[in-house]
């Protein structure tokens, strides 16, 4: 039996590319697919220095700042669809990127298979958890629409905007409560079944985990990659958006 | 359960998370019974020395793989047919299909029984394998019957049920 080919060939990201900002995939490529990173295909990973471990929950709860942070640049899109601006594709993309990658395609992964089991082992939270998992599911597939979707062709037809408007602002609507559920509710429910030992070597295997499949610095380059895109957005001066009272 | 094997150099012992394991698969044996069995955190855990791929006809899919649950299961295109790709966060939302020690695989009605195997698994332990697929479930299958993983890109590659046939359940592309 042959190898399957994927349905959609879309152009192979590379790990370096996406942390460089390598989204230029978006830019005009005609039928571009949901572009994605070789998870396997990351460089050998360095030791984790224990200086910079975390808990694993607050390293949960910092990849939630990461995915706050595109949220907000949806949000910033999604006002440009309503004002009848342009919607810029690069930006979208790129945004979209690191939910692929870095949320979906490892966050979540911690979450499923070191946080939920931990939880509905112990009976807790269990239809919370149900939930969770449906939203993770949803969140792919409204993900899938946005990569999709993000070119520059794709983002000037009036029908395409209006669907990569509905795709963010579906996205947003459940990410808001859900990561504010986890932080609230989930991540100390947690904590408090794990015994402290156990939990603070998950720390290091969450580090291990991410070193192993990004490098070492993944959190930081993140971080600047989505700040680049605020910037691109004009959304990276905090003092914007203070109010006038 | 394989989701808790520690890399090496992790602060805890191997004894230790492997008692967890133990704690953690008795744990979800006992949570599924009753009611509407409960997503896998890891599907490999069985209560016997039997572990039996059946199938099941979803509408819309048709005849594909299931595990005794009746938990679809999937193929991962960088698998490549010859070894398990997916690890560490990977496996968390596409727990692995174990074979446990001593357990013995079967093929319910339908299933080829020649092409199921297995692969080892680089976390330790043995992955079933289907015409040298190693089988997977989708975190987001919360529910027997589901597929919602289908087809799916993520974690590096793309997701696809297996028809009895062994071969991956592709989409026409759109047009």
């Amino acid at each position: 039996m042959t190898t399957p080919q994927p349905r959609s060939r879309s152009p192979r990201v590379t790990r370096r590319a996406v942390l460089l900002g390598g989204g230029a995939v978006a830019a005009g490529t005609a039928g571009a697919g949901a572009a994605r990173a070789l998870a396997g295909s990351s460089p050998v990973s360095s030791p984790v220095p224990d200086a910079t471990l975390v808990p694993p929950t607050e390293d949960l709860m910092r990849e939630h700042g990461v995915l706050k942070r595109v949220l907000l640049a949806y949000r910033e899109l999604i006002r440009r669809f309503q004002a009848g601006e342009p919607l810029p594709a690069q930006p979208m993309h790129d945004a979209a990127l690191i939910i692929h990658d870095y949320i979906e395609g490892f966050h979540e992964g911690l979450e499923e298979g070191y946080v939920f089991p931990r939880l509905r082992q112990a009976g807790q939270l269990t239809g919370t958890v149900t939930t969770l998992l449906v939203q993770h599911a949803r969140g792919r597939e409204l993900t899938q629409r946005i990569l999709s979707g993000a070119t520059s062709r794709a983002v000037a037809v009036g029908g395409n905007r209006a669907r990569l408007a509905g795709a963010m602002t579906a996205f947003v609507r459940m990410y808001e409560p859900h990561e504010a559920r986890e932080d609230t509710v989930v991540f100390p429910a947690f904590r408090a079944i794990v015994p402290a030992a156990e939990f603070a070597g998950l720390g290091r295997h969450f580090a291990e985990l991410e070193n192993q499949q990004f490098g070492a610095g993944a959190f930081a380059e993140m971080t600047g990659r989505v700040a680049g895109i605020e910037r691109a957005l004009g959304i990276y001066d905090l003092a914007q958006f203070t109010p006038q009272v | 359960m394989r989701s808790w094997a520690p890399r090496r150099g992790s602060q805890l012992s191997s004894r230790a998370l492997q008692a967890l394991a133990m704690v953690s698969a008795a744990g979800l044996l006992a949570s599924g019974c009753g009611s509407p069995a409960p997503a896998p955190a890891a599907s490999g855990h069985v209560t016997g020395p039997k572990v039996v791929i059946t199938t099941r006809t979803l509408p819309g899919v048709g005849k594909v793989l299931t595990d005794s649950r009746g938990y679809v299961l999937y193929m991962f295109e960088p698998d490549g047919r010859r070894q398990v790709t997916c690890t560490g966060a990977c496996a968390g939302t596409w727990p692995p299909v174990m074979l446990p020690a001593a357990a013995v695989l079967a093929a319910g009605p339908g299933v080829k029984s020649r092409l199921l195997g297995s692969d080892p698994d680089p976390s330790g332990g043995k992955v079933i394998t289907y015409a040298g697929w190693p089988l997977y479930t989708y975190s987001g299958d919360v529910q027997p019957g589901q597929a919602t993983g289908q087809a799916i890109d993520l974690n590096g590659g793309e997701w696809y049920v297996l028809r009895t046939s062994g071969a991956p359940l592709i989409p026409s592309p759109q047009s």
